[in-house]
């Protein structure tokens, strides 16, 4: 939290997150290496290095589709939020799983002539102007690129200093990177003539991806957003104590209503970390907790607890017929607003 | 041949660059503008390859935050809604790409068989 800045913050959850993933990883290289090749019977034979990078890549993938997979799997079904909860660390050893296919590739496939080998890997095919044959390898360098983006950006310090609207806006390039993917997937190793297993299996995960995107998205659609500067919410009755109603307001914010003791409290919806569902989260000792990362504040101000110094916005309300609305226009963060009865 | 070695050398200058910025940032630029990075200097190296890769964003925000013209407001409006863009896109462009991909699939010759045309290597 706002507290000096460390490496790394670590806690149980993510040495166990991690150890799991490290594992996983370990062990779908190892079946993928030393038993693979036999079952595989891969006919011509490949030599290692070419095996190497196909274990690698196809696992940069898996790894990859899992992490795109986490968002909508959450929004559909809370049971999921855990995995989100340390992406981050995923993504990065994602990075250093795809660093090692294209180190495989480049020193196999573009180091044995008197070029430099990534100048070799830019210049050796440049049919830009037809779709096969189409040099695939770019595909794989431009997700690469944007993967070193995502990855080293990822400390918390980037996001506050380029704040969590901008640092989100870049890393939203992780979906044309996965783009990217497919269509080096697709145009690489989709067009072999023998073992098309991989190809098939990486089609169907990427469009269950682009699925699941769809009905997060469906999900979230709400056509009943009203207008004006006072804007209704819920009945009274809707809100469970110690949790919220997060509604989208016409400004396009979102808000989370809160009932604590009985008592209706409104702040930003976007928690000041990464922009969390605060709306999700449950209030513990007047402190509702981001079910993302674990921030926490105060419903009355949105100010975190000392010593933490995070806040996020905080609205009036007012209870007209038994709906609470709430007034568009956002408190600086950090303000106090009497809560209301939620009578 | 000569298109990518430009491009090589474009990448070369835009990491001395933003080595470079990274130099002023890490050492002084950080403590100005962040209270949290003052007197914390472990975690600096973990910013490096980031601040190589996006200098000029790193540029332009430092600016920002030195002349007070951050807007606080921003900092609580996630851009969420561009994930419906995001399904939009994954939902045509998904299928468009594994769609091309099967329609230039190339097959074999019927009845080919291939030739092994020497030993394979030691």
């Amino acid at each position: 939290m706002s507290v000096k800045y460390v490496p790394v913050q670590w806690n149980p959850f993510k040495y166990w997150y991690n150890l799991v993933l490290a594992l996983g990883v370990g062990i779908y290289l190892y079946i993928f290496v030393e038993l693979a090749p036999g079952i595989l019977g891969y006919q011509p034979p490949i030599n290692g290095q070419v095996h190497n990078a196909r274990a690698f890549g196809s696992c940069a993938f898996f790894m990859l589709t899992v992490i795109l997979m986490m968002g909508p799997l959450a929004r559909l079904d809370r049971r999921f939020l855990p995995l989100l909860y340390n992406r981050r660390h995923f993504g990065v050893m994602t990075l250093f799983v795809a660093l090692t296919h294209a180190g495989f590739i480049i020193d196999w496939y573009f180091a044995f002539s008197q070029s430099d080998k990534i100048a070799a890997l830019l210049f050796s095919n440049i049919s830009y102007d037809q779709v096969l044959g189409f040099p695939f390898e770019i595909f794989g360098v431009f997700a690469l690129l944007c993967f070193a983006i995502l990855a080293t950006t990822s400390h918390d310090f980037w996001l506050s200093f380029l704040t969590p609207r901008i640092w989100k806006g870049l890393h939203y390039l992780i979906y044309p990177a996965y783009l990217a993917v497919v269509a080096h997937i697709t145009l690489g190793v989709g067009q072999d003539f023998e073992n098309m297993t991989f190809p098939y299996i990486a089609w169907v995960l990427a469009l269950i991806v682009a699925g699941l995107h769809v009905a997060a998205w469906l999900r979230e659609a709400d056509p009943d957003a009203a207008m004006g500067e006072w804007e209704g919410i819920c009945a009274v009755g809707d809100i469970a104590e110690g949790r919220a109603k997060i509604a989208r307001l016409s400004t396009g914010d979102r808000v989370a209503v809160f009932r604590n003791n009985d008592r209706l409290s409104a702040i930003s919806n976007a928690c000041a970390h990464q922009n969390g569902p605060l709306g999700e989260g449950r209030i513990i000792d007047g402190c509702v907790t981001c079910p993302w990362h674990g921030f926490q504040y105060n419903v009355e101000d949105g100010c975190s607890p000392a010593p933490f110094t995070e806040k996020v916005p905080t609205y009036r309300l007012r209870i007209s017929e038994g709906q609470v609305e709430v007034d568009t226009k956002a408190n600086p963060p950090g303000t106090y607003v009497e809560p209301l009865e939620a009578t | 041949m000569e298109t990518a070695t430009t491009i090589l050398d474009v990448a070369t200058w835009w990491g001395w660059i933003g080595l470079a910025v990274a130099a002023v940032f890490l050492t002084i630029g950080i403590d100005r503008i962040d209270e949290n990075a003052r007197g914390a200097y472990v975690f600096r190296p973990l910013l490096l390859p980031a601040v190589i890769l996006i200098w000029p964003l790193v540029l332009w925000r430092w600016i920002v935050l030195e002349t007070g013209r951050d807007h606080w407001p921003n900092r609580h409006r996630p851009p969420r809604r561009a994930h419906r863009y995001v399904a939009l896109v994954f939902a045509i462009m998904m299928p468009a790409v594994i769609l091309t991909g099967i329609a230039i699939k190339q097959t074999w010759p019927e009845g080919f068989t291939p030739v092994q045309l020497s030993e394979p290597g030691e």
